[in-house]
């Protein structure tokens, strides 16, 4: 672009043309190079507004969540009822193989979970954690196609080997309460191609009661999670679940603590993966095969209140590009069951 | 009908398993006393691997009467290589020709292989145990040369 100042050098009729000429160009880029920065300032302004009402939106969700009066009317509760016909124990265990590990993903939205874009399902609560909010959601064809962030549940995993896992556990207290008769005792490691060894345990502590959706006073048994169910990530399908719990452990890397407290959560379900280890919408499950789920999740419960947080897990972990996972979703195959009813 | 047999032979910690759990004088004594578990002799005329993506390498092989297949396991993962009424929970995992007997490698851990000898003509639908709604393959055993 040329100077305005070196071209008003001469006084010749010529120049003063120019000078003219170039005095209405700068003052022309004077008012292009003001109404672009009018442009960026409300662009500023209208990202910003987006943020904020973005961020309005998404504690709204919060505050919304369908579990609240539920959970309200159990978490003070000091003695809670028992499974109906008795506790039930049982271990979970996988002595050798490998593990899948889950990576982060774009999960595929199943409109039997999340509905259409006209009549939205699931989109209360923390996003991620019980909930999808429906911008977050893409869209073609008149439905919601995939989520348009990755997230721990997704299509893409990674073999790695040496996995062990065992899993002890009682389930007694039926309900969410203030207190449980529930036990948990888990221990699972593998390894990458390196050789470091990667480990989680729990508990010292389970969720007696769920922030944000049911717990069951830490252990479940025999019951519907995810998917449609409210229990848990709409992200995953909705699965039958043969036994699960919710507590506070740690993330070990090469037998160091490298995360604590974390909220560690483990099920056993049915089988939801298909061709390719991709996961399952929920008319793919396969209900005679079972597995198990590992998960340690970005996300804490807020000191106080009763929903979650973002918080990325330190699993000293790191991935092809270079960034560290943030998360552990771990999946077993290789099983042996047991349990039993009564004390 | 022709006469059924057929030969299997596990190798690596499927092996070394029954050893640890018999002892080896019994185990080799047991080997001899069994004709289902045998040596084959000669190459497999065909080899398939397992994955970490839950597959097997090779969808459809076609083999003779009479010759091996080989399945290693190249993952890190458990899996098995199996036609066995016994252990599928899914009617579409598996299928037998008419008169075949059914086989189970049990459980290869990574690098461990099993061979099977067909000798019964037809198609064979075959599955891994742990990943059964995923891991599916066939054999097309077809009547040797000449017979």
């Amino acid at each position: 672009m040329t100077c305005p100042q070196l071209v008003s050098v001469s006084l010749s009729s010529t120049q003063r043309s120019v000078r003219l000429r170039a005095g209405a160009f700068f003052q022309r880029g004077l008012l292009v190079l003001a109404g672009a920065l009018l442009l960026l300032l409300g662009a500023v302004d209208t990202a910003q507004a987006q943020d904020k009402k973005m961020k309005k939106m998404l504690m709204q969700l919060q505050e919304m969540n369908q579990a609240d009066g539920y959970l309200e009317a159990h978490r003070n509760i000091k003695e809670p009822l028992e499974l109906l016909g008795g506790p039930i124990s049982f271990t979970v265990e996988q002595n050798a193989g490998g593990v899948f590990v889950g990576l982060p993903d774009q999960r595929e939205l199943d409109s039997d979970v999340f509905g259409t874009p006209e009549m939205p399902r699931a989109f209360t609560g923390t996003p991620g954690v019980t909930g999808v909010p429906v911008p977050f959601r893409e869209v073609e064809n008149g439905q919601f196609t995939q989520l348009d962030r990755p997230t721990p549940f997704g299509d893409k995993s990674m073999a790695l080997p040496n996995g062990t896992m065992m899993l002890k556990a009682k389930d007694v207290t039926a309900t969410d309460a203030a207190t449980t008769k529930d036990e948990v005792k888990f221990k699972a490691s593998w390894e990458d191609k390196e050789g470091n060894t990667y480990a989680v345990r729990c508990c010292e502590m389970l969720a007696t009661a769920g922030p944000e959706f049911p717990t069951f006073g830490g252990v479940v048994t025999n019951h519907i999670l995810h998917g449609f169910s409210g229990i848990g990530t709409p992200l995953m399908p909705t699965e039958y679940t043969y036994a699960a719990f919710w507590g506070m452990g740690e993330v070990l890397k090469n037998g160091e603590v490298v995360d604590k407290p974390r909220v560690v959560h483990g099920m056993l379900t049915e089988y939801v993966r298909t061709e390719g280890y991709e996961l399952a919408s929920d008319s793919e499950v396969t209900p005679t095969r079972r597995h198990f789920h590992l998960m340690v999740a970005p996300f804490m419960p807020v000191q106080g209140e009763h929903k979650f947080e973002h918080d990325n897990v330190s699993t000293g972990f790191q991935l092809p590009n270079g960034k560290e996972l943030p998360f552990w979703h771990v999946m077993f195959e290789n099983l042996n069951i047991d349990s039993q009813r009564g004390e | 009908m022709s006469m059924i047999s057929f030969r299997a032979v596990f190798t690596g910690r499927a092996v070394r398993a029954v050893l640890g759990g018999l002892g080896g004088l019994v185990l080799w004594m047991s080997l001899i006393a069994a004709p289902a578990v045998a040596q084959t002799s000669g190459a497999p005329a065909a080899t398939i691997g397992m994955t970490n993506t839950l597959s097997f390498t090779k969808d459809t092989v076609r083999v003779e009467v009479g010759e091996t297949v080989r399945w290693k396991n190249n993952s890190v993962i458990v899996h098995t290589v199996t036609a066995d009424p016994e252990e599928a929970t899914m009617d579409e995992s598996m299928r037998l020709p008419e008169g075949a007997a059914s086989f189970h490698s049990g459980n290869l851990e990574p690098d461990e292989t099993f061979e099977y000898t067909f000798e019964t003509p037809g198609r064979y639908r075959y599955f891994c145990v742990p990943h059964e709604a995923a891991m599916r393959a066939t054999v097309i055993v077809e009547p040797a040369e000449g017979q």
